[in-house]
């Protein structure tokens, strides 16, 4: 549940999700769910040469399974609120 | 279950549950490694990493002389979220090396 | 290697008993990628995930790495296997 919340309160902030084959798609996160699949709005890709036909895609759902990263907005991370819920999250199982 | 920082390893999550906020290094699949300060894990290994600092190794056949060539490219992320189905390996910083 | 006579710790009856059996004792951990693991057995969960320690990577029977501590996701796991010490495990 930790990264299920912490993506939530991550919701209207850009994002780079990097996927499983490579493809790396920047945008404003919109929702995700218990699986951490992610909703996208406003992506593009990042490397366009390389995926033109990506191009004219302006949002996408992404399978939670075929994320290999997710690049965070450094304001997006506080630090010490992380520590406490992993600990939290360890105890509990 | 009191005890704040139980410094033992009882399960093997232990292991990582002792290295948050220390610098580990992350070993993952398609030959890529992670550097970088554990901020926070779960069960699957799911991960928020700082300061990352990632290598991905490919090996590359020369077309002439059929050597291996081996590149590493780098580089560096600030912060990271790192799924946890693609981890082989976490070691932390060496405490008892 | 034959099928009797298990010194260590007597009878194993059951993969559950052979993986209690072994916390502490050094092993080869082989993971489905092929790559080695050698080191000391710290302790192991239902997923087979594993804690060791001492631990060196082998690559093609080649050492390439080493880690004082080393946790390792269990569905990478192959096999966990117990080996006598050798002079390279160091005493």
């Amino acid at each position: 549940m930790l990264f299920f919340s912490y993506f939530k309160d991550l919701v209207g902030q850009e994002v780079t999700v990097e996927l499983k084959n490579d493809l790396a798609i920047r945008g404003t996160l919109h929702s995700v769910d218990q699986y951490l699949n992610i909703k996208l709005e406003n992506t593009r890709v990042v490397d366009q040469d390389k995926y033109p036909h990506m191009l004219s895609v302006r949002n996408c759902f992404i399978r939670g399974s075929v994320v290999r990263y997710v690049q965070l907005p450094p304001d997006g991370v506080d630090v010490d609120l992380l520590h406490d819920a992993a600990r939290r999250e360890a105890r509990g199982g | 279950m009191s005890g704040e920082e139980d410094a033992t390893v009882r399960e093997p999550l232990d292991l990582i549950r002792l290295s948050l906020d220390e610098r580990i290094y992350v070993k993952l699949r398609s030959d890529r490694e992670l550097r970088g300060k554990l901020h926070a894990f779960d069960q699957h290994l799911n991960m928020i990493l700082g300061d990352v600092e990632e290598v991905i190794t490919t090996v590359e056949i020369d077309d002439e002389t059929y050597e291996e060539i081996v590149r590493t490219t780098k580089r560096t992320i600030q912060f990271l979220f790192v799924r946890g189905d693609g981890v082989i390996l976490v070691s932390p910083p060496l405490r008892t090396a | 290697m034959s099928g009797t006579g298990e010194k260590v710790t007597g009878t194993t009856k059951t993969p559950t008993d052979f993986l209690k059996s072994i916390r502490g004792k050094p092993v080869v951990v082989k993971l489905n990628s092929g790559v080695d693991y050698r080191g000391i057995l710290t302790c192991l969960d239902g997923y087979m995930n594993i804690a060791m320690e001492q631990t060196e990577e082998y690559v093609n029977g080649q050492l390439k790495n080493k880690y004082g501590d080393a946790f390792i996701r269990g569905n990478n796991v192959l096999y966990i296997s117990t080996v006598k010490r050798t002079l390279a495990d160091g005493a």
